[in-house]
């Protein structure tokens, strides 16, 4: 019984990990670009793919450095044509045009991939469990662990020492000041928003090697990782980990016990949340008043 | 010789209201102007706009010769304008420090350890979160930040707006000093006594016009006008 806990909590740690960096990716471009993207799942799909076209170049270690840099770039670009026009704007427009934006993406992704899903190739070393008594516990899955930690690590670092970083945490608070300040916001905006895109490329890569490929993958991370930003608190990025976590190790835990509610549990938590602590475990105080 | 700062003519809306009826202001080297004018006469307006914030719909507007009329903020600020706004607005939830690694790094006197010599209070202060700090350091490290940028141009918005009288008198202080070293200032005031003990020149703005232009000790000894405008000041 135990072991059962034990196997479908680390279950939900994995997933939690995909929340996690699909959240703090949102939560960047929620911040400094003020526009919900409805489209990060797309590019966490796209970034598979990718991956999935590089491995046979660049093995897999190669296609997870490639996949989210090339992701980025696409992401640039549609910032460029696209996001840019929405600044400034109420954010159903960002609703809208970004849902729009998902829509031709997953179609783009059906018809140079294919409809049907395709297996992400990981090295053989990885699929092997590292201890008998924990089966599950696989190279693979401590690799995602251990990635989500770093790269939510060197975003904190970024955020915390450098001039880059901390322009971006001033930039959420005020823009206006940091352009007279003489900070290029437009460049700064753009930076960021790549930036938010090669963490969802990164969930996308790490996410297809334990479930496979198909167009329409970001869609089941989606929701939760909307969740996981409301729990954590509004604004706050670690907020957005830590939500993402939890909601990922609680709908784990309830699989060992009541199977079916699963992916209730996650919205009984964020239910909660807005009762008890409407901000968010993290978040700050009237954001959006 | 060119003038750091023309407007000419400028008109200004926020959304359909008109603020600015042509407006034409000049700052020259290495002079002090005030802006006066009660609440609501245009003279923050007048500022954003100089700053690219609130763009002038008509008119033109001239920094340092260039017609900077429809430039971003950031490229204005890059061009030599020292922007310290109304309120202050500091990052209140970022350190002291950083609130000053924010404006890029330029070239000239002025480099972070500078601000510290000239504010000491901020560098005792430096870990502490910005929003912690009292009004006159927060008016300190909105001068210090816009420093940063080793302006040739200094746009002041109300720089004692809610400080105590003896903080008033050391960023006023600061002002003149700043005029010393050879930087063109503009600087809004509610406070025209205060102003004009330092200014050069000054414009009194009223309803988005320029109603009066001169010297500033003309205009301290027109007993009439600066009823006027006191009587908004301490009213």
């Amino acid at each position: 019984m135990l072991l059962d806990i034990v196997f479908n909590a680390f279950n939900g740690l994995i997933q939690g990990s995909f929340y996690a960096l699909m959240a703090i990716g949102l939560s960047l471009i929620l911040g400094l670009n003020g526009v919900i993207n409805f489209a990060h799942g797309t590019f966490m799909a796209l970034a598979g793919y990718f991956a999935f076209t590089l491995v046979p170049y660049t093995g897999f270690w190669g296609a997870l450095v490639l996949g989210p840099i090339l992701a980025g770039a696409i992401g640039y670009i549609v910032e460029q044509l696209i996001i840019r026009r929405l600044y400034l704007r109420d954010p159903l427009y960002s609703l809208l045009a970004t849902f729009g934006l998902a829509l031709i993406m997953q179609d783009l992704l059906r018809t140079i991939w294919g409809a049907q899903g395709l297996p992400l190739a990981i090295p053989d070393f990885l699929n092997q469990p590292v201890s008998n008594t924990y089966f599950f516990v696989t190279g693979y899955r401590l690799l995602v662990v251990a990635l989500a930690v770093i790269s939510t690590g060197a975003l904190f670092a970024t955020l915390r020492f450098t001039r880059l970083g901390v322009r971006i945490r001033a930039g959420n608070a005020d823009l206006e000041t940091i352009a007279a300040l003489g900070v290029n916001i437009y460049l700064l905006r753009s930076a960021n928003f790549v930036l938010g895109i090669m963490f969802a490329g990164l969930a996308g890569i790490l996410a297809a090697g334990q479930l496979g490929l198909t167009p329409t993958m970001g869609d089941q991370l989606i929701m939760p990782s909307f969740v996981a930003i409301v729990v954590g608190g509004v604004g706050s990025l670690f907020g957005s980990l830590v939500g993402g976590l939890i909601i990922g190790i609680a709908s784990g835990v309830t699989t060992a016990f009541f199977p079916a509610a699963s992916e209730v549990v996650i919205y009984l938590i964020m239910g909660l949340t807005l009762i008890i602590r409407p901000r968010g475990l993290f978040g700050q105080e009237g954001l959006f008043e | 010789m060119t003038p750091v700062l023309r407007t000419e003519q400028i008109h200004t809306y926020y959304g359909k209201s008109h603020i600015l009826h042509g407006v034409n202001l000049e700052v020259r080297e290495g002079e002090l102007v005030a802006l006066l004018g009660r609440n609501g006469a245009g003279k923050t307006t007048t500022m954003r706009s100089i700053m690219g914030l609130t763009p002038a719909r008509e008119g033109d507007i001239f920094l340092f010769g260039q017609k900077t009329t429809k430039w971003s903020s950031y490229k204005i600020a890059n061009a030599g304008v020292g922007y310290v706004p109304e309120g202050r607005k500091i990052f209140g939830h970022l350190s002291v420090h950083e609130n000053l690694l924010v404006p890029p790094v330029t070239k000239g006197r002025w480099q972070i350890p500078d601000v510290y010599t000239l504010f000491p209070r901020l560098d005792e202060r430096r870990t502490s979160k910005a929003g912690k700090l009292s009004g006159g350091e927060q008016e300190m490290l909105a001068i210090g930040r816009a420093l940063l940028l080793n302006p040739r141009f200094l746009i002041l918005d109300e720089p004692s707006q809610g400080l105590a009288p003896v903080i008033v008198q050391e960023v006023m202080r600061t002002v003149g000093k700043m005029k010393h070293e050879g930087i063109a200032v503009l600087l809004v005031e509610q406070n025209a006594f205060l102003a004009l003990q330092l200014a050069d020149r000054a414009y009194v703005l009223s309803d988005g016009e320029v109603v009066h232009e001169g010297p500033a000790a003309a205009l301290a000894a027109d007993k009439e006008r600066m009823e006027a405008l006191a009587g908004v000041a301490h009213g």
